[in-house]
């Protein structure tokens, strides 16, 4: 999979690469707008994360590019001002998704996988890992073929983990995912463990292994 | 007092003060004046008559004729002079009485003595005077018309002033009054041709203006300071979230990234918060539509809700339909800060109470007293409760919401704590 980034904190995209490699994404990198349109015209990527900001010009231009093109490239905005309008005109334009920054590593991959999930496996919307197998059109996990009940933040929590499986993902970056804004209360309150705790439960009940493990004092992982 | 008011006032005093002083010295001058006027005219008339007398001195009667004169004339005697030491010419004012009027009346008289065929005799020659307590009425009606005239003039004259020449002023001041920095987009005066409107105008403007561009300056650094933070923040948060992923990482250096990533959490939150309240600042939240409270609210609840059992609060709601006009998104914001900080400042096993009443929504939590003081928990950066998470920032911006969307916002404590909102 082939991702081109288009930003120009080269200390954001060095970390973004870092991590997104461990998917065994290929990462390619454009810090102006002339570099990105080069190499866009060039090759064809998967995904394209898109800083709206840059300094020799507005994210924007790329997206009317992009469309004008008849590109299909899945593209997720990333933009510091987080203004109603710009989220509107990039969704209008073409963007798939929309990021705020700052993010969490694990939020960008967990769109970085939905998107490249969409665009490649049109019609076939099935997560397999292991013994786990995720519809997503239904939103219904089996383990060994046995359907499970999962509420929706399980479900949304164990999708979020499988994007980012082998990786310490941290409670915030989890509190951030399944709540948004008002994840502001949950450094009070560690209610994560519950949902943590119920999922692991539901999952062990129909037959499957225990793949998802506490790092002590920073989060969790989902180890395959 | 106003200006004009206080200009008339000493004109009126210093008139006034005029007229005492020259009433007494216009009475003197004019008794002196006439004094002067009759004593000439006495004189005048004594001269006439002894020239007249030189011509018959050869008359043998004259004494007889001078007697006889003496009885008929009213205003002039002559009688023969029995005391030889008398001065030669006397004025004296005498009064006489007056048998029509039954009044005394001032009468001026000149004696003279005057030798006619070597005989000594005293001519008196007398003129009626102007009673001086008349004088003092005449001139007192005169000046009691010329106050009036003073007055009544000076008045009307303000009054013109006051509504045609000062227009362009209180018209300035007016529009200072209305002033708001952060609404009016500039001054702008009526032109006017008195100058020192003109330059009043001119600097107010002027100052106006320069408040208004540093004002519009601060507004945009903040907003750009904000905007500014985000991407070192981000990368700040990136770095950790890959540190993370070190497979040697040891007990304490795993707290210690944890404590880093709450730091970046607290401020990637202040950062949003700025942002937020530049943006109402900026006027960003313009969607105004139909909003129904009563259902907006069970959908922020939904959100809380884990929060809120996991501490075992119990949230209780009474509501009826109540539907506003105003910007969705900053509805949202100023329910969910006060829902917040109902849940955030309550204790194990609380309550969270949400009625609504005709206009007026009331959110009541338990919770212990404030520290603070209730006057200043709006403003930004005072941090009540003693829970670490807060930044402080909610209630600024729950007050600033409700100054642009027009509603008030009231806390009291009365065993709980109680916001109340009042749309409209």
């Amino acid at each position: 999979m082939k991702i081109l980034i288009i930003e120009d904190e080269q200390e954001l995209v060095s970390s973004m690469i870092q991590y997104l490699r461990q998917e065994s994404y290929v990462c390619e990198v454009a810090y102006t707008e002339n570099e990105a349109l080069e190499k866009l015209q060039l090759f064809e990527y998967d995904c394209v994360l898109l800083d709206i900001s840059l300094p020799d010009g507005n994210g924007l231009k790329i997206l009317e590019w992009l469309k004008k093109q008849n590109k299909s490239e899945g593209v997720v905005m990333i933009t510091a001002k987080n203004s109603l309008e710009d989220k509107v005109r990039g969704l209008n334009l073409g963007a798939d998704d929309y990021l705020a920054k700052p993010f969490h590593l694990p939020e960008l991959a967990a769109r970085v996988s939905a998107i490249i999930r969409r665009k490649h496996f049109d019609g076939n919307n099935t997560i397999l890992v292991k013994e786990i197998e995720i519809d997503l059109l239904g939103k219904i996990v089996k383990v060994n073929r046995q359907e499970t009940e999962l509420t929706r933040k399980e479900y949304d929590l164990l999708l979020f983990l499988i994007a980012n499986k082998n990786r310490v993902v941290s409670k915030n970056s989890i509190a951030e995912h399944l709540s948004g804004d008002d994840a502001e209360l949950f450094d009070k309150f560690d209610f994560i463990y519950s949902h943590i705790k119920n999922l692991k439960r539901k999952l062990l009940e129909k037959g499957c292994e225990d793949y998802i493990k506490t790092v002590y004092g920073l989060g969790y992982k989902f180890t395959v | 007092m106003k200006l004009l008011q206080v200009s008339l006032r000493s004109l009126l005093l210093y008139s006034l003060l005029v007229v005492l002083i020259i009433t007494p010295l216009s009475l003197y001058f004019i008794n002196r004046i006439l004094k002067q006027e009759v004593d000439a005219s006495l004189q005048v008339q004594t001269e006439q008559f002894l020239k007249h007398i030189r011509g018959f001195e050869y008359l043998e009667d004259l004494e007889m004729d001078l007697a006889v004169l003496d009885k008929l004339s009213r205003n002039m005697s002559i009688k023969p002079l029995v005391d030889n030491n008398t001065a030669k010419e006397t004025f004296q004012t005498i009064r006489v009485y007056d048998s029509i009027d039954h009044d005394y009346h001032p009468f001026r008289k000149l004696s003279t003595r005057v030798d006619i065929k070597n005989k000594p005799y005293l001519l008196t020659v007398q003129v009626s005077l102007v009673a001086s307590n008349d004088l003092v009425v005449a001139i007192g009606t005169v000046e009691t018309i010329l106050i009036i005239l003073l007055v009544g003039g000076l008045w009307l004259i303000k009054r013109s002033i006051s509504q045609r020449l000062w227009r362009p002023f209180y018209k300035t001041l007016d529009q200072l009054k209305a002033y708001q920095i952060d609404k009016n987009e500039t001054f702008q005066a009526d032109e006017t041709t008195i100058d020192e409107f003109q330059d009043l105008n001119s600097t107010v403007k002027y100052l106006t203006d320069r408040n208004r561009n540093l004002y519009l300056q601060q507004k945009e650094f903040i907003e750009n300071a904000a905007h500014e933070l985000q991407t070192p923040i981000a990368v700040f948060q990136s770095k950790l979230d890959n540190l993370m992923q070190s497979s040697a990482l040891q007990e304490e250096e795993a707290a210690i990234i944890s404590g880093l990533e709450d730091t970046a959490r607290r401020m990637a939150r202040l950062n949003k918060n700025l942002l937020l309240l530049s943006k109402i600042d900026n006027n960003q939240f313009t969607n105004t539509e139909n909003i129904d409270i009563s259902t907006l609210i069970p959908a922020l609840i939904k959100n809380i809700y884990d929060v809120a059992e996991a501490e075992n609060i119990t949230i209780k709601t009474q509501l009826k339909p109540l539907v506003i006009q105003a910007d969705k998104t900053l509805i949202e914001i100023l329910l969910t800060n006060l829902l917040h900080n109902a849940i955030r400042h309550n204790h194990r096993d609380g309550n969270v109470t949400i009625q609504i009443e005709g206009y007026c929504l009331e959110i009541s939590n338990t919770g212990k007293p404030l520290k603070i003081d209730p006057e200043k928990m709006f403003d930004r950066f005072i941090k009540g409760g003693g829970t670490q998470n807060s930044i402080g920032l909610g209630l600024a911006i729950v007050k600033k919401i409700c100054i642009l969307c027009g509603f008030q916002i009231s806390y009291r404590y009365d065993q709980q704590h109680i916001m109340t909102l009042v749309f409209k």
